[in-house]
């Protein structure tokens, strides 16, 4: 029997959804391998019957709390997909504020029909068993990450920095245009993606584990570049990284 | 053998002929004071004068990805496999030519790297000479990588209206038959190629406060340095110094199955020491833990340990590593500094 899959959106823009839903030919290849259950984005039909969940989207309310909860518990494998899941993302710049002061930004007069609580990754609420990472998620890695969870083995994305796969690629490097560039301070994985069609890296896959504090601030220092403008920037998908310490451990 | 003139006028007609004959690669700008190895057709296409290209020649010999086995599972097959093309690398500088070198000795080594030297085979070589420094990066010098030491099959010297060009070898020869635009140099072109070294021997001086011979032993005695710690503190572990090296040669081997679970591939990719997980083993023991460490190794792997095996220096002085840095860490002060602290 094929496993059967169900995709999940929490806070998000459902642009990781879209991201499978334009895979073309690798997603009838896939559909050969699994049963799509439930996906709002492109089917009416949903099941509460499923193997493996593919959560898009991160966990902003009490109420995402309790259906994170509830999902965990009726999944065998819990997928967090793209930034919003893996690591807070975008939404994650919320945290910056006062909660109630950002829900009055947001909603004005209708701010008490919101309640909201600080933005987490998947992770942080329950037991994740794989990532597939970057907003919106690099397709060659939901591939991998699908033949690792369908084979039932671990999936790491590489613990180095994203200049690593930029070298490999020859691109000339954003310093050198006198652009900041997020790549020495977050994880590899995505060949890097942007920095290939002339963009930098936001850093959407989240930071290495062990980033040089000291050598860091090396770098700003020699090109000038002042830190809280690239805090902010770091913050833009990384905001979420300080409540890792509370994560639950199962 | 024998030496030979192309005019400067004949350039582009040349580079367009070896385009007739293969594919042809060369240095050509790639913006911001970076150029990088590519195909082209005409000479002007090409960075006569440029700086070392991002990547190595290297990729050429090794390229970053590339794959070794294809598998059936359900046929038991395992198919070794080698993917090359045959080219011409124009434009090498004398510092990639002996990058070149150490990778050879390398791979001929036991066990002989059978897709390394079936795409060597594959690639033709005619190197160009640097009649000045580069920049202030490179230390070719001090590892007596300035001028020519063989490594190719043509090799390029740029004169006044001329280039004169040393022919290497019988595929060098070919290239000679095939192109028909190189004449005989005549004497007054031989003197003027010695001028050019002549001047070279004036420009060109010990980049660092260590001679040639002594660089071995500065590294004999360097396990314990301070040195080592400051690097500990600047290092990000980007990976940018080792990936842009001409003669670093670690890979990582990955088997990757299709989605049929039955088909696959084995491939092999560059890797890199600077990295978090690169001396990570099962179990998540990690042998060189700090980033301190891990920038011994490299430096260790360039100027003692290939000397201990193939009696060579693995630096070739190109200074990429130094203008490839997130931290500015600098080959030239790093010598130095150790140097320094063994002065003391
Ligand atoms: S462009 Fe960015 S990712 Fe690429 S090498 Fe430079 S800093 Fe690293
Ligand atoms: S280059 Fe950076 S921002 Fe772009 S996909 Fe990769 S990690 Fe994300
Ligand atoms: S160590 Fe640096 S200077 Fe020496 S060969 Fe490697 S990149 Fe070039
Ligand atoms: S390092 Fe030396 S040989 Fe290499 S490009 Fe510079 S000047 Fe030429
Ligand atoms: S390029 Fe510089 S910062 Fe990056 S790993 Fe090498 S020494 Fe460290």
């Amino acid at each position: 029997m094929k496993p059967k899959v169900a995709f999940f959106d929490f806070t998000c823009c459902e642009g990781c959804q879209l991201q499978m839903a334009n895979f073309g030919e690798t997603l009838l290849e896939i559909l050969k391998l699994v049963d799509v259950v439930t996906f709002r984005e492109v089917m009416s039909e949903r099941s509460e019957d499923y193997d493996i969940a593919i959560i898009e989207g991160s966990i902003t309310t009490e109420h995402d709390v309790e259906r994170i909860k509830k999902i965990r518990e009726k999944a065998k494998v819990v997928i967090a997909y793209g930034s919003c899941a893996t690591i807070g993302g975008i939404n994650g710049m919320k945290n910056k504020f006062p909660l109630d002061e950002i829900k009055e930004y947001v909603y004005k007069d209708g701010a008490k029909y919101f309640p909201t609580i600080l933005t987490r990754p998947v992770h942080q609420v329950v037991k994740v068993d794989y990532f597939i990472n970057c907003c919106p998620v690099y397709p060659p890695e939901i591939v991998k990450v699908l033949k690792a969870a369908l084979q039932g083995i671990p999936y790491e994305a590489p613990d180095y920095a994203v200049c690593v796969e930029c070298k490999l690629n020859e691109n000339v490097c954003m310093y050198d245009k006198g652009i900041t560039c997020l790549g020495p301070v977050t994880k590899a994985g995505c060949n890097s993606w942007c920095i290939n069609n002339g963009n930098i890296c936001y850093g959407c896959r989240g930071m290495v584990s062990n980033p040089a504090k000291t050598g860091q601030m090396d770098i700003l220092e020699k090109y000038k570049i002042p830190l809280d403008w690239v805090v902010n920037k770091v913050d833009m998908y990384n905001k979420p990284r300080e409540l890792e310490e509370e994560k639950p451990k199962k | 053998m024998r030496y030979l003139l192309l005019k400067k006028e004949n350039f582009n007609d040349f580079i367009s002929a070896l385009a007739q004959i293969e594919k042809v690669v060369a240095p050509v700008a790639a913006g911001y004071k970076n150029f990088s190895f590519r195909e082209v057709k005409s000479g002007k296409e090409i960075s006569v004068k440029y700086i070392p290209t991002i990547l190595p020649p290297k990729k050429y010999f090794m390229p970053q990805k590339e794959k070794l086995i294809e598998f059936n599972k359900a046929e038991s097959l395992f198919d070794a496999v080698l993917e090359y093309e045959k080219m011409i690398i124009f434009g090498v500088h004398t510092c990639d030519l002996a990058g070149i070198q150490c990778l050879d000795m390398v791979f001929s080594d036991k066990p002989k790297d059978a897709n390394y030297l079936g795409r060597k085979n594959k690639l033709i070589i005619i190197g160009l000479e640097c009649n000045d420094y580069c920049d202030e990066y490179a230390s070719c010098k001090v590892v007596d990588n300035h001028i020519p030491n063989g490594g190719y099959d043509l090799f390029f010297t740029e004169l006044n209206d001329s280039f004169i060009v040393h022919v290497n070898t019988g595929l060098g020869e070919e290239i000679v038959e095939k192109t028909r635009l190189l004449v005989p140099a005549e004497q007054k072109h031989l003197n003027e190629l010695e001028d050019v070294r002549a001047r070279k021997r004036e420009i060109f001086k010990d980049e660092v406060n260590v001679k040639h011979a002594e660089l071995a032993g500065l590294f004999d005695k360097a396990f314990d340095s301070k040195v080592w710690d400051d690097l500990d503190k600047r290092c990000v572990a980007c990976g940018n110094c080792t990936n842009v090296c001409p003669t670093c040669y670690c890979f990582d081997i990955l088997d990757n199955i299709n989605l049929d679970f039955n088909t696959g591939d084995r491939t092999r990719g560059w890797d890199s020491c600077q990295t978090e997980p690169f001396a990570k083993v099962a179990g998540g023991e990690n042998f060189r833990k700090t980033r301190g460490a891990r920038q011994r190794h490299r430096y260790f792997r360039k100027f003692k340990y290939p000397v201990e095996r193939y009696s060579r220096y693995f630096c070739t002085g190109c200074g990429r590593c130094t203008r490839t840095c997130m931290a500015k860490i600098s080959l030239k002060e790093t010598i130095n500094a150790l140097a320094a602290e063994q002065k003391k």
